[in-house]
Order: C-alpha cells, then structure tokens, then sequence
C-alpha cells in the first residue's frame, strides 16, 4: 500500500481537488464558483510536479510493467490537461453565470453545472493517470472507465444545442460496447492465464510460448481487448463514433477527447502488449504474430481510412476527428515496433514522445477552432444560450491577417500535425518511421509514408487558408470569443510547438528513458531485478 | 606549395569550449519576445515593450563586447543543450545530430557585434518612430523586432546548418510580419507576400544544400565539416590543380547554397522583394533590410567559403551575378524619385558587391564591406525616416528641398552626408577602403572574366556616388521647400492621428523635426560610419581590422590558402612568379598576385585602385553637383537649382529618350517576372483548380454513395444510426478477428 | 494447442452449481406463480408495466429530477454499508502494533471522507430540501 501511494501521490492530488471543486461549483457566490477552474488548474500542476517527483524504484516498479513510464506519462498528462482546462474554462457555465450575473435567473443549486463539467474532467485525468498506473487487469479496466464515464456527459452538457446530446448518446451506447468487448477479454485473459495481474500474465504467456504456443483462450481474450480498446484510441473497426462525436460536442470538450481517451487507450495497449512481451517472431522483436498481424491490420485501416475520409471534410472538427483517427493509426506502428535500445529505434518512446506532441498541437488547432464563435448568442428550444464556435472550413479563410494570433496559431499547428520538417510534429513522427524500419516492418512504414503524404492535402488547407486567402462573408460572421483563456491556449500550443521543436532532444530523451529502464533488453541485468521470476532468455515461438 | 593554414588548423587547434554566459547573447533577445508577449497578453498600452526590447538587446550586445574581448581570436563552441539524435547507426552519414549550440569564432563575432549593436540602438530610435502606435502595434512591433534579433544570432552563431536553417527561415518569418506590419495597407502586405514567396525559392536552394551537406559529408556541424578528412582532401585536391577529383555532389552543395544566399541577399534574379519589402517602418528596412538580415547570405558563403572553395562553378557564378545585381540595382536607383526606395536599390546594388567580393576570393573586403555598409546603410535609412516622419510620409525627392537649412534638421542632414560620402566611396571614409578592397581584387584574381566585371564595378561605383548625392543635393541642400505626405490618410506607416501636425485644409503644415532619441540615435550612428573607416588603419597590412580578425576564421583560412587553390581556374595557367609588392606585408597574398600577373600598371592593384576608384566616385558627385545641387554651391556652373522639382537633369533625360523612363520602371523586370512565372502559374492554378474539382467532388459522391449502397445492402430495416455504428463496430470485430485468426492458424 | 486439460473440470464444480442455484430459482419462482397465482387479467394488468409509469403516450415526458438524485444518494450510502460491513468484521483481528497497521484506519477514513464529499455535494444541490 505505502509503496503504491508513493506513485499515487498525483491521483490522489486530483481526487481531492475533485472533492473541492465539486462541493465549491455550487457555492451561491459567483466568486467562490469562479474558483473552480483554477483549483483545477492548479491542481494539475500539482499533480503534474508530484509525478516528476515520484521516480519508482524497480521494487516499485514490478508492480507495473514500464516503471519509468509512469512519471513520464503522468508529467504529459499534467501538462497537457492544463492547457484542456484553460480551454473548458466556462463553456458550460458561461450563459448561465450571464444570466446570474445579469440577474434574469435565480441561483439554483439543481440546475448549475458548472462544479460538475471540472469535477468530471478531473475525475477523467484521474482515471488517465490510474491507468497509467495500472498493475493489473482489474485496475486497468475500472482506470479506463473512470477516464471515460465523465466524458460521456462532459459531451452531453457541453453545449445546449440537441446536437450535443445526440453526439453524447452515441459516444455511451457505443463506449459501453467497447468496454464490453474489452472486458469479455480481460475476463477471458484471466481464463486463459489464472491471473489478473500484469506481471504474472506476462510470465505465463513467456511460458505458453515457450511451450506450444499461446493458448485459445489467453490468445482470444488479447486479441478481443485490443480490439475493444480500439475504441478508446478510435482505430478501425471501433472509430465510428468518432467524428459525430466530435461535431456534437463543445470544440473545447471535443479537445479533450482529442487527447485523454487516446492517451488512455494508448497506455493501456502499451500495458498489455508489454505484458506479452516483445520476443517472438522470425526477428525475436516482435509481438506474436497473431497480434503483430491484428495491430498490422489496424494500423492501417485506421491511418489510410483516417486520412482518406479527412480529405473529404469541410468541417474542421470532423477533419479534425479523422485526423485524429489517423493519428492512431500512426501511432499504433510504435507500438508494433516495440522498445529498441535506442530512442529511434524504440516504437514505444516514440508512442511516448508522439501523445506529448499530438497533444499540444491538437489542443492548440482546437482552441483556434473555439475561439472563433458567431458573432451572435442563440437560445435554443430550452430557452439556453448557446455560443456557437466556428466549424466550416470558411471560418478561417484570411485569419492570418484578420487576427493574426489565431491565424498563425492554427498554422503553426496544422504544419506540425503535417508533419513539416523542423517542427516537433516532424520529430514526432520520424522515430515511429525508424523504429518500424527497425523492427523491419518496412511495408508497414511505406503504407504511413504514403498516409503521411495524404494527410498534407487536408492539412495544408489549414495552413493556406489562414494565410492566402481573403477573408469571405463566411469568416465575416465570427469574433474572437470573450473568453481570454481560449486564445491563450492556442497561443500557448503554437509557442509549445515552437519550444518543443526547440527542446526536442531533452523531451525525446526523457520519452525515451521512460521506456528504458524495464523494456531495455530482456536479458539485462535490470530486467532481471525487476522480474526475479522471469526466464532470462525468452524463447522464440517456433 | 605552403602548406594551406586550414590543414594545420585541423592538427593543431581543436574546438574549444566557450564559458556558458555566451548563450545570454541570443537568449537575451528572446527573453524580451517572452516579456513584449506577456505586455501582448495583459494589453499593455504603454511603451514598455520598447524599453524592455532596447534593455534586452542592449544587455545582449554587451555580453557580445564582452565575448569579443574574452574569446576572439579562438574557435569556441558552446551548447545548450542537444537538439535532437536522430541517429540510427554509428557510421558516417547515420548520426543526424543537431545540438542547440553557438559557435564563436571571429567571423560570427563581426556579425554577432554589428548585429546586436546597431539592433539596439535602432530599437531607441523605433521606440520614438512608432509612438504613434502606442497601444495599437506598438507591442507586435517590438515583439516581431526581438525575435528578428533572435533570429539572426542564431542564423550567425548556430554551430550546424540546421541551426542556421532555423535562423534563417525565422528572420524571413520576422521580415515577412514587418514588411506587413501597416496589414490594413494593400501594398504592404503585397509586398510582405512578395518576400515571402520570392524567400521561399532560395530557402528551398539552402535546405537542398544542407540536406545534400548532410548526406555528402555526414554531418551539419561547421567544427566536425571544416575539419572533416573529406573536405580537407577536397581542398588539397584542388590546391594541388586536381580540381576533376572532387566528386559532383560535393561541387553542387555550394551551388544550392548560393541559391540561397542569393534569396535572402537579394540577389539577381531574386531581388524584386527587397525594394517592395520598404513598405515596412523605416527601423525595419534600416535593421533588417539593409544592415542585417540580407547580409545572411554573405554570412552563410563566408562560413561555408572551405566548401564554396571546392566548387568550380559557384564562386565564378557568384562573383557574376553580385556584379550585374550592382550594376541593374545601380541604374534602377538612378531614376527613382522615392529616397526610400533608392536607398533599398543601393542596398541591392552594394549587396552584389559584397557578393562579388567574396568571389573575388577576398572575403576580408566582402565582409569589410559588410560591415562598413551596416552602419552607413542604417545611418542613411534612418536619416530616410526621420524625414518621412517629419514630413507625414514624404518621400519624394521633387517635393522636398533644402531640409539643411531648417531648424533641427542639422543632425538629420549631417548624418546624411556621412553616409553619402561613404556609399559614394568619397576618399578616407569607411566605404571607400572597403569598396577599393573588392574592386581591386577584381582586377586582380584569375577567373572568367573577371577583369570585365572590375571595370563594370568601377562603372557602378560612379553611378552609385552620382545617385546618392542626387539625393543629398535635392533634398537636404537648394531652398527650403516642401510638400506634406498624405500620412493621414493612413497610406503610411505614422501620423494618422495628425502627428505632424499638418492641416491640409489651410495648407499650413508644420514639419515634425526629430525628437532627442532619434537625433541621439542619428549622431551615434553618424559618429560610428566616421570611425568605421579608422578600422583600416588599425591593422593595415591584414587589410585592416576586419582582415585581422578574418585570418582566425575558416573565412580566412581558405582565404590565405586560396591563391594557389585560384589558379586552378587561369585557363592559360600561366604564371610569371612573385612581384613581391610587399607594402602591406602578406606575402602570400601578393605572392599569389604575382602568380597571375595582375598588378595594373605595374603597380600595386590596392594602391592604382585609391586613386581610379577615388576618381569614379568624385565624377559621379560632381555629376551629381551638376545636375542637382543648389544654385550658388560652387559657381555659376555647378549647382544652379532654384525649385525643388525642377533641375538640370531633366533636360539630359529628355534627350536619353525612353531609357530614363525605363529605368524607373525598373526595366520592367516585375512586368516580366508576372509575365512568364505569375501568368502561367495561375493559368495552371486553374487547370489544377477544375481537375481537383472533378476528381474531389467525384471522390465525394463516391464515398457519399458506398456506404448508403453497403448500409441499404447488409442492413435492410436499419433505420437509427446508432444502432448502424453498433452494429458496424460490432460486425468490423468479428470479421477482423476471423480474418486474423484464419490468416495465422 | 490448449492447456486446458492442465485444469480439473471438477475446479468448476462451484461454479456450476451456482449456476444450478440460478436457473432452479428463477424457473422455480416463474412456476410458482403460474401454478399459485390467482388469474385475474385486465387492461391496467396487461400493460408493461402494472404498477410503473405509463407506456403509452409522449417520450420526453419530464419527471423530478429529484427522483434520481435521491436514487443515487441512496446508492452512496449502500456501497458504503457493503464496504463497511467487511472492514468492521476484519478490524478486530488487526494486530494493532504491526507495521502498517494504521493504514486499516487511515484507508476507512479515506473512504468516509469521500462518503462525506458526496453527502456535501448532495446537501449543497438542495437533494435534502423537501419542499
């Protein structure tokens, strides 16, 4: 227990700040309820510089499979969910303390939302990081639905218009069917293996393939959970929900999707491909085949579908969700790669330095997006104001020159998610195209050459629109939002690209020494501390 | 055959280690863009964003004086830390690695100075110029003005090309958010585009360079390039005439290069931008568009001269191409009537000297010039910009006359004639050493044609001298007149609040004569340019204090060893053996000239060049005298102008035919330009437009139809689309699972 | 290529007879009422369901938000009686002076305190409010 706090220390952070946030956000004074963004705020940092703080030791570490994953994942966790939190800051409660302010409407408890929208994305970051975390089957499951639940109605209430709820329907009928489906595998994991915990997983699975090969049932239940967090990180066949989803809800709220299912389903695929080990194959680097050709076939259905349908949009947002598909599939090559010795030949590290990276530049493309809203409130059928932001492509034709800091924002963004040398998306990128030449996947990394080119049609609209066009009557009809935080987030993400790019060595080394100290080599003297119980030499199926 | 100094400098002295406050030089500048952002952030609408710019920069540049007395004279390096490694393997051409580091030697120390100097002190004259802007630009302004500075020190100080390359697109990124900077004005921000566009064609000639750098020699890091085994057999090679050996790769590297250079520097065929890019605030064009940003591309052939070496072709084209720039920019800046815009074609026109210089092999007068240029050239803009803003954005030469004679305008026009006598290469001033330098050489180093181009660049020197003065003695000299700008109507860059205090309406205007920080700014500068030519006599047998400090650098290393490396390109070869004009005391450098016979008259060529040189540049004043200057300057003779519109010059050009005309029109080479690039381009855009049309909207409708043919196919009576995604979902599982299994048992 | 004959079928014996246990109850139970039950039909008993909200008519019906918020309180203090219960039984076995012994304590306050959040946040939302 003591041991575990010792890495907790951050969840628990955020519990707590949870707690107060919640009970605050209905406080009758308007200034206590202002407070509630800023608890979270701080609260994150906190967290963030408790899990730099917390190094885990190897005896730690047996607990989880990737010991020095857990700062690391949980610093980027941290930071990027400051700059989610400045974006949420008063999307839901913004018409209603209006309406408080301007005294058209009572104070009533029953009815304010705005303690719950923050209490819920922390209860989502808690979850983020307990998934990180994790040790077990158990732990990872309940971690991931933590991380989810609260989603489901951040998108319902995020805005008063009913295409949110509809997006928020969608996004729990079909959330519980990937937990579902992830959890009929976990429960077959443990049928197959006798155990929910990682660590022994892992050993047992070293055994079945030193043996006769995995058996049906362990062999079902991986394939089913990778299949089922599919959803989370919305890789094919679970990616349908993704786009809707997106366009429903509050641009702000649909930053974070962006961001905390993906890095949850990301942790989580890293967790459980670890405890299968990277030994097997012709090249004794790989995962099994069977999963090595499931995550193949994922990948790149999800990049080239991803990029294909992106081409096709004019709404950035769903431009933006099928990009975002397309950046796991992108991403799911690091994880076929696996950990390599060094930082470009480390599929894993580069998965690490990659969730950093789409992070920041996608939370800086979306609070371009948010920042942009009609130059007139609506109320809806319930009589609710609703601001709408920006989402056809038109919206930003000449923003460049009609306000530059958004402008150049969303380009400086839009060229990193391309990918263009000397940004940080370009650094992001490279290692997950070297690490899969490594792991000799070399059809695999053609197929995300040529989606990264397909990629630079959709992109580059953003890039040349903000900066070639002229304005249109379409772009006329938009003002920068009152909210002062949004456009300081899409400042900030554009200077994080920027410094990213700059610091891109001392990020990439820590990225990778979050992956090194366990995934090293397996026959490392490390490894062996840290699984005392593990056969030194792994044995190669066949 | 001496042994070349770069050879033993790879022996015997090692990289050293620069003492960690050195990054404060470029950090400074950046920490003022962090702080003008944070005034952005909380609206700021005092002026505060330019003294914390002019603070930080002036910080910047005393830890530069201080890095100049502590390390110059040695090669140093210092890294903040590592960039990025990207490396795959161990052997050569497998560890792409950049550190975020700078390399101190004394090259980048000449830039690093005159780069942070003047950056401050032209940062005091902007916090007057712009108040008008307070709390409007005024912040954007500073901002984009410190990260230029940025910018640029990591441009010059950058240990690697890719630094370099940053740098590089980053003072373009900065020159492009200046020249637009007046955003709601359409011919600024045409103009800002125009750069933009015409940068981006020799940026992509760098980056080829760079890459193929990386490729050929397998690193980007100057300290492992210059010292590397390969391009040290290179240059052996060549010195020992075996010029064929060195591969093509390693010949094209300095080809893309130039290319580069030529974008940034303004080169022919590339220069259209620089004159257009004056519709930025004057500060801007004095600091970036005349001082420092376009001397980029002499710095990267300065730095990269051990590679230019080894091309055969690069230099000679090089050295080609600055002399028809000077010459072109020359007499477009004869015609025009816009001061500003003559000054941006003189730049132009001195740029391609520096160029020429460096090809000339000697990269002491090239980057002489370099620096003399930068404090005339901002000396002259800025005096350019003290009388537009002074005269609500009056920048015709007809409409303004004897400004000399008008009380506090006496700094303005004494800083003026400074510089004027400087770019005219008037005897003893800064210019005139460092112009001789290039013009002397030219005459004197084997290459194609070259003597032709000393001729055509003695030519350009009188016609440089001739329009600079037109200038002076059409606006600062003759009788007080003058017309108002029409500033407030928002056509220029200041004085759309009525700051000149004109009032058109009774036709009384008052002009603004410059407040105490750019009067101080004028008289530092104008004192500086005076100085700058006791530079020569510091040092003279290196040529001068430039020389001195060039012969610590790989610039002039190769410069040394590269007379014998020049006579591989004398076609007759012919050699007669040392003359041993030894005045200045380099003997290997007049060895050198002996080698190809290329004394004038028997004479020393830097000694016939003082005089010819000295009497180009009067003709061109006298010229200039003649036409423009006021009535009763000397005598009857010269001078006589009683009006400010009117002078002798007009009858000359009527008799010139349509020649004159053709030069104000530039030669019509935008016309052109439009002509065969802008026209098919668009024409194309438009074929691309209707095929991406067809192909796009037919790519819609079919993606639009799939899945309606698949849905109505495999789910007959689906009718909510949340249980379609379910059912999809739940379909995609099943069949990629039975796919996978099947392909694997 | 499975393993699992390593595993006794008799390991599931008591699985199977829960599964017994369920299936017996529930057609147990549903034969009971057909054998026992008086059978008198009608149309208020003929309708989904008899003695809940009524089927037939507008879906978006609205309804006391109240209702589901006492649900839910309600749900807090019965997860926290099925923690309760356990740890009360188990605490007075815990050897007191063992290393790490307080940690019993401190982890039922932790999830008291949580308890107490809940609780909070429910009185501040006006649940308790009876009007």
């Amino acid at each position: 227990m003591a041991e575990k706090l010792a890495y907790l220390w951050p969840e628990v952070t955020l519990f707590l700040a949870t707690c107060a946030v919640m009970v605050i956000g209905l406080s009758p004074s308007a200034a206590v309820r202002r407070l509630c963004p800023l608890i979270s705020g701080l609260s994150l940092a906190a967290a963030g510089i408790f899990a730099i703080g917390t190094t885990p030791t190897l005896a730690d570490g047996a607990e989880g499979l990737m010991p020095g994953m857990l700062p690391y994942a949980k610093a980027i966790i941290a930071a990027v969910g400051i700059l989610i939190v400045m974006l949420l800051a008063g999307t839901v409660d913004r018409g209603e303390e209006e309406e408080l302010a301007a005294g058209v409407r009572k104070f009533d408890p029953l009815r304010l939302t705005s303690g719950e929208f923050y209490a819920f994305f922390l209860f989502s970051l808690t979850g983020l990081m307990l998934t990180a975390s994790a040790d077990s089957l158990i732990w990872l499951f309940l971690a991931l639905e933590l991380t989810s639940l609260p989603t489901y109605v951040m998108v319902t209430i995020s805005t008063a218009r009913s295409r949110a709820k509809e997006a928020g329907v969608k996004y729990f009928f079909l959330g519980a069917l990937g937990a579902a489906i992830f959890l009929y595998g976990f429960a077959l994991i443990y049928g197959g293996t006798g155990s929910v915990h990682l660590g022994e997983i892992h050993h047992q699975i070293t055994l079945q393939m030193a043996g006769d090969g995995l058996n049906g049932i362990t062999l079902a239940g991986l394939l089913i959970s990778i299949l089922g967090i599919g959803f989370k990180i919305a890789a094919v066949p679970m990616h349908y929900y993704t786009a809707d989803v997106y366009q429903g809800a509050a641009t702000p709220v649909t930053a974070m999707l962006a961001f905390v299912p993906k890095t949850a389903g990301f942790l989580a695929l890293i967790l459980l491909c670890s405890a299968i080990g990277w030994h097997y194959g012709e090249t004794g680097h790989a995962l099994p085949d069977t999963i090595r050709l499931l995550l193949w076939v994922m990948a790149v259905l999800t990049m080239t579908l991803g990029n294909v349908l992106a081409i096709l949009q004019t709404s950035m947002k769903r431009m933006l969700a099928y990009s975002s598909i397309a950046h796991s599939g992108y991403m799911l090559v690091g994880i076929i790669a696996g950990p390599g010795a060094t930082f470009t030949e480390s599929g894993i590290s580069a998965v690490l330095f990659y969730l950093l990276t789409y992070g920041v530049m996608s939370t800086g493309a979306f609070a371009v997006i948010a920042s942009l809203e009609r130059t007139h409130a609506e109320r809806t059928q319930t009589g609710e104001l609703a601001y709408d932001e920006a989402d056809s492509i038109e919206a930003i034709r000449g923003l460049a020159r009609a306000k530059p800091l958004l402008g150049w924002s969303m380009v400086i963004c839009a060229l990193s998610m391309l990918g263009f040398p000397l940004t940080v998306g370009f650094f992001g990128k490279l290692p997950l195209f070297t690490s899969g030449i490594a792991a000799g996947e070399l059809p695999l990394v053609i197929v995300l050459g040529i989606n990264s080119a397909i990629a630079a049609f959709y992109y580059l609209r953003l890039v040349s629109y903000p900066l070639f066009d002229e304005a249109g009557d379409e772009a006329g009809g938009f003002i920068t939002t009152p909210m002062r935080t949004r456009p300081a987030v899409a400042a900030i993400g554009a200077v994080g690209v920027l410094a990213m790019t700059v610091f891109a060595g001392p990020l990439m080394g820590l990225a990778h020494d979050a992956v090194q100290p366990k995934l090293h080599d397996s026959d490392a003297p490390i490894a062996d501390e840290a699984m005392p119980t593990e056969e030194a030499e792994p044995v190669a199926a066949k | 055959m001496m042994i070349s100094p770069l050879l033993a400098a790879a022996d015997t002295a090692g990289v050293g280690v620069a003492p960690a406050w050195v990054l404060a030089i470029p950090f400074l500048p950046m920490l003022a863009v962090v702080l003008t952002t944070l005034c952005a952030i909380s609206k700021n609408k005092t002026k505060l964003p330019a003294w914390i710019t002019v603070g930080c920069l002036a910080g910047s540049f005393v830890v530069t004086m201080l890095a100049f007395m502590t390390l110059s004279g040695e090669t140093n390096t210092v890294t903040a830390w590592r960039w990025f490694d990207l490396s795959w393997g161990d052997g050569v051409g497998q560890q792409m690695v950049a550190n975020l580091g700078f390399y101190i030697d004394n090259l980048s120390l000449l830039w690093m100075m005159f780069v942070t100097g003047l950056a401050t002190l032209i940062a005091i004259y902007a916090s007057e110029y712009m108040e008008h802007d307070v709390g409007k630009g005024y912040t954007r302004f500073f901002f984009a003005f410190a990260l230029f500075v940025f910018s640029m020190l990591c441009l010059v100080m950058g240990d690697n090309l890719l630094l370099l390359y940053l740098g590089w697109e980053g003072v373009g990124l900065c020159s492009y958010l200046l020249i637009g900077y007046f955003y709601k004005k359409p011919e600024a921000v045409a103009a800002a585009k125009k750069a933009f566009i015409v940068n981006r064609i020799g940026d992509l000639g760098l980056a080829i360079g760079v890459m193929l750098t990386f490729v050929h020699f397998g690193t980007l890091e100057y300290a492992e390039l210059f010292n590397s085994a390969q391009l040290q057999g290179y240059i052996a090679a060549v010195q020992e005439g075996r010029a064929g050996d060195v591969p093509l790769m390693a010949q094209l590297i300095a080809v893309f290069l130039m290319i580069g250079a030529f974008g940034k520097s303004a080169q022919f065929p590339l220069y259209v931008w620089l004159p257009d890019a004056m519709e930025g605030p004057t500060p801007v064009s004095a600091l970036i568009h005349a001082a420092t940003m376009v001397t980029a591309g002499l710095y990267l052939i300065a730095r990269m001269l051990p590679v230019f070496l080894v091309s055969e072709w690069a230099l000679p084209v090089v050295a080609w191409v600055g002399t028809i720039t000077a010459l072109l920019a020359a007499t477009i800046g004869m015609a025009q009537f816009d001061i500003k815009r003559i000054m941006a074609y003189s730049t132009v026109s001195q740029l391609g000297y520096m160029f020429a210089g460096l090809a000339f092999l000697t990269s002491t007068g090239g980057v002489f010039h370099v620096v003399t240029h930068a404090f005339f050239k901002a000396l002259l803009f800025l005096c350019c910009g003290a009388v537009m803003h002074g005269f609500a954005g009056q920048l015709d030469l007809r409409k303004l006359s004897g400004l000399w004679h008008m009380k506090g305008w006496r700094i303005v026009s004494v800083g003026m004639l400074i510089g004027c006598l400087n770019l005219a290469g008037v005897p003893f001033t800064a210019g005139y050493f460092s112009k001789d330098m290039i013009l002397a050489e030219a005459f004197v180093t084997p290459g194609y044609g070259y003597s032709l181009l000393g001729w055509v660049l003695l030519l350009t020197a009188g016609m440089t001298a001739y329009y600079t003065f037109r200038v002076f003695f059409r606006v600062f000299t003759g009788p007080v007149q003058f017309e108002a700008g029409d500033e407030h109507h928002g056509s220029d860059d200041h004085g759309q609040d009525g700051h000149a205090h004109e009032d058109h309406a009774q036709g009384h205007f008052h002009p603004h004569a410059p407040g105490i920080r750019i009067n101080a700014v004028l008289a530092t500068l104008s004192v500086l340019a005076v100085l700058a030519a006791g530079l020569y006599f510091v040092s003279p047998d290196k040529h001068g204090w430039v020389g001195d400090m060039l012969e610590e650098s790989t610039a002039h290393n190769v410069y040394t060893a590269d007379h014998s490396a020049a006579a591989m390109f004398v076609i007759d070869g012919d050699t007669h053996g040392a003359h041993g004009h030894d005045d200045h005391g380099h003997a290997d450098d007049h060895a050198a000239h002996g080698a190809h016979g290329g004394s004038i008259l028997g004479m020393d060529p830097h000694k016939v060049m003082y005089y010819v040189s000295a009497v180009f540049g009067l003709t061109g004043i006298l010229i200039a005298a003649w036409a423009h200057g006021p009535k009763g300057l000397v005598s009857g003779f010269i001078g006589g102008r009683v009006e400010a519109g009117k002078c002798r010059m007009d009858g000359v050009a009527a008799k010139l035919g349509p020649i004159p005309r053709w030069a104000e029109n530039k030669w019509y080479v935008d016309e052109f330009y439009h002509f065969i690039l802008v026209r098919p381009l668009r024409v194309c855009s438009h074929i691309f437009h209707m095929i991406d049309k067809l192909l796009v909207d037919g790519l819609v409708n079919l993606f639009g139809y799939l899945p309606r043919l698949l849905g109505r196919g495999a789910q007959p009576g689906q009718s909510g689309v949340l249980h379609g995604y379910a059912l999809s979902m739940a379909g995609g599982v099943g069949v990629i699972l039975f796919i996978v299994v099947m392909v694997t048992l | 290529m499975t393993t699992l004959a390593a595993t006794e079928l008799a390991d599931y014996f008591p699985l199977i007879v829960i599964i017994m246990m369920a299936v017996t109850f529930s057609v147990a139970n549903v034969a009971l009422t057909l054998l026992l039950g008086p059978k008198r039909d009608g149309k208020v008993k003929s309708i989904a369901y008899e003695s809940g909200m009524n089927p037939i008519g507008t879906a978006r019906k609205r309804f006391n938000v109240r209702f589901y918020l006492i649900a839910m309180v309600f749900l807090v203090f019965d997860v926290e009686v099925i923690f309760l219960y356990p740890w009360a039984v188990t605490f007075p076995n815990v050897d007191r002076l063992a290393p790490g012994a307080s940690e019993w304590l401190i982890r039922i306050l932790f999830f008291l305190f949580t308890t107490v959040v809940a609780y909070l946040y429910g009185y501040r939302k006006g649940v308790f409010k009876f009007d």
